[in-house]
């Protein structure tokens, strides 16, 4: 049978392109069955954090291992993009998974579903990081939108938290709907032949002049779609509320590892597919990256609660990588987001390390509850004024640097007014930032006596803080290595 | 007088032929519009039965638009999933869970206007976009489809064998990776409805 021997080879050929991949699902899948419910029922559920580590930590080797390569009928390409942003994600799971594992068991909510939900939805991102076709994009999306809209309202006897997952659900899966019209629009407007993102290109170029419509209407969906992903502004609503109901780790986790994938595959597709009519979505984008900038930092100075400022912080930063996608160089606009996003995904695991901490110790989550940190625990005050610092982007810490390279392409590329923007709301920024750190040294603590650190939080915040404060010192350096990575 | 008769039968008869010919080369839009009809019956029905039903309809339209693109496998697929298993799941819970609680609950009224406002916009949009496409002067040469799909097409004979090829060739990727999402709904499911967890 030749067709079926060509499958065959084609197969052997392509898997081993999604190595990382193949071994989340096992791993996902045994672990519901049948080595949680039958083989391993009597283990302890929180054992199930190390195990998740280190399937994480073996998909990441298989990462570094795989060929430089294209396959699946080039629906999927493994580059130095690919491989960096992949990387990317599954750290951000295994800080997720070391974050959650304190609190879930105070909660007593520990169950092998949830770190088999955090694999799927990890195993999602690394696809969709290097698909290059918008039909293995779309299912990528879907795949890891869906575990976190489950593990949003994981825990389903909270109100809060049922009304978060749900909002997300619904204003998800509407925007997966435009996001797919848009898909269909641009293939019947290309004369429905391809879906992949560099025939693409060239077929939206040869496309007769009377489908320009179509190709903007079905741009500017997808563009829609994908900022509802990122959560950028005006398609931001849902993302305060997710970030505030959902558990604190699986916040932590909103906030890296699915905006990290969706940012790399922003890039892919407005970079190599649409990259030939650019004048379609230059206007929307840039509207959408200084709302998102203008927007989310102003609206995060009144909240009381540190996760919803958090939350509004991260619409801000969305705003400043976007920049990176308007770059039309995907390239360099690859490597600014990577390193940002790298940066940011350190300081948001340390701050929400010391939230997930002072939530533990039966206080709120709101920001008078760090008040006179300094004085009951000096270290992790420091760190937090660490993350604080660097996330306001104040200079020599990495989170300076991080802006710095970003802004200097804006500015190459000629987006002058809109780095105007990003720099006056960068500095706006730093006032309820610094808040935070006025609050834990300059106001005094309460009585209670202040509970014992878990070694997780430790670890973590150690690692976050290290990693900024030695980053610092290698600044100027360290765009040529992220170079290095990145163009593979 | 016999003639007459005759005459008038003749002329009603190829009337009707005619008419049925219009209606068989404009099929994909009658069962477009009606399923048109059918989903905004099933948004504005007071009844959640009647919503159902409404939704069924929906479902049979869409899978007869199917037919007539000459996409068989797809549109059996859709009578039997959809129409068949899904539909009827629906009744069930919408007989089941009592509903008239909810009657008097006139959600989201304040944003009316408003959303009145963007359907309008919406609408306008889309009719530009139509009579652009469709009146514009090079209208029929480009909506007809490339050579290679119409080849596809030709083979709509062979209509399983084409959407199993495609499934485990082309599209293999994303075949594998819906069979995880499907996964993923059954876990979601177990995961939020279980009753106790440790």
């Amino acid at each position: 049978m030749p067709f079926a021997q060509a499958l065959w080879e084609s197969l052997a050929r392509d898997s081993r392109l999604v190595t990382p991949v193949i071994l989340l699902w096992l791993a996902g899948t045994l672990m519901l069955w049948p080595l949680g419910s039958l083989l391993l029922k009597r283990m302890p559920k929180d054992r199930w954090a190390f195990f998740t580590v280190a399937i994480l930590l073996l998909s990441g080797w298989f990462v570094i291992n795989t060929p430089n390569a294209i396959g699946f009928a080039d629906m999927f390409r493994v580059d130095g993009v690919t491989k960096g942003f992949q990387i990317l994600c599954i750290a951000a799971g295994i800080l997720t998974v070391a974050l959650g594992r304190q609190q879930l068991g105070a909660l007593k909510e520990h169950s092998v579903e949830y770190y088999s939900l955090i694999i799927f939805s990890i195993s999602g991102m690394l696809l969709l990081v290097g698909a290059t076709d918008l039909v293995s994009i779309y299912f990528a999306v879907e795949l890891m939108a869906l575990c976190v809209y489950i593990l949003v309202g994981y825990l389903r006897t909270q109100e809060r938290a049922v009304e978060a997952s749900i909002k997300y659900f619904l204003l998800g899966a509407f925007s997966s709907g435009i996001l797919l019209f848009g898909i269909s629009l641009i293939f019947a407007a290309t004369g429905g032949t391809t879906t992949n993102l560099e025939r693409l290109g060239q077929a939206i170029a040869l496309a007769p002049g009377n489908q320009d419509l179509l190709v903007f209407s079905g741009v500017l969906m997808v563009l829609i779609g994908f900022a509802f992903k990122v959560a950028a502004v005006p398609f931001h609503m849902w993302s305060p509320d997710a970030y505030e109901g959902a558990p604190t780790p699986v916040t932590a986790f909103m906030s890296m590892a699915p905006k990290a994938a969706a940012l790399a595959a922003f890039i892919r597709i407005f970079g190599t597919g649409f990259n030939g009519v650019a004048e379609n979505w230059i206007a929307p984008l840039s509207f959408i990256a200084a709302a998102s900038m203008i927007l989310g930092n102003i609206a995060a100075f009144k909240q009381q609660s540190i996760k919803r400022m958090l939350a509004y912080s991260s619409i801000g930063h969305v705003g400043y990588m976007l920049l990176g996608v308007l770059a039309m160089d995907s390239q360099a606009g690859a490597q600014a987001v990577w390193f940002y996003m790298m940066t940011y995904l350190f300081m948001q695991a340390g701050a929400f390390a010391i939230v997930i901490y002072l939530q533990g110790a039966n206080e709120g989550e709101r920001i008078e509850d760090f008040k006179g940190l300094a004085k009951r625990r000096p270290l992790l005050a420091f760190a937090m004024m660490v993350f604080m610092l660097s996330l306001a982007g104040i200079p020599p810490l990495l989170g300076f640097f991080s802006k710095f390279y970003l802004f200097r392409l804006a500015i190459i590329e000629g987006y002058i007014t809109l780095t105007v923007i990003a720099l006056l709301t960068s500095a706006a920024a730093a006032y309820y930032y610094l808040n935070v750190v006025a609050q834990m040294y300059f106001k005094e603590p309460g009585e209670a006596a202040p509970p014992p650190v878990c070694i997780c939080t430790k670890a973590i915040v150690a690692l976050c803080s290290a990693v900024l404060l030695v980053g610092t010192a290698f600044g100027p350096w360290i765009m040529d290595w992220v170079g290095k990575i990145v163009w593979g | 007088m016999f003639t007459e008769i005759i005459e008038i039968l003749d002329r009603f008869l190829s009337f009707f032929e005619q008419s049925l010919a219009f209606l068989g080369h404009h099929l994909f839009l009658i069962f477009g519009l009606l399923a048109i009809v059918a989903s905004v019956t099933m948004v504005f029905a007071k009844n959640a039965v009647h919503s159902v039903l409404a939704f069924l309809a929906t479902m049979i339209c869409t899978a007869a638009c199917y037919f007539t693109l000459q996409a068989e496998f797809l549109a059996v697929a859709q009578l039997l999933v959809y129409a068949g298993g899904i539909v009827v799941l629906f009744l069930f819970v919408v007989m089941l869970v009592e509903l008239s609680r909810f009657k008097e609950n006139r959600l989201f009224q304040r944003q009316t206007p408003l959303a009145m406002f963007v359907v309008l916009l919406g609408v306008v949009g889309f009719l530009t976009m139509f009579r652009r496409l469709i009146f514009a002067p090079s209208a029929s040469e480009a909506l007809t489809l490339s050579p290679e799909l119409a080849e596809g097409l030709d083979v709509a004979g062979q209509n399983a064998q084409a959407i199993s090829r495609g499934m485990f060739t082309g599209y293999l990727l994303p075949f594998e990776t819906m069979s995880v999402i499907l996964l993923i709904a059954l876990i979601g499911a177990v995961v939020l409805a279980k009753q106790e967890r440790v």
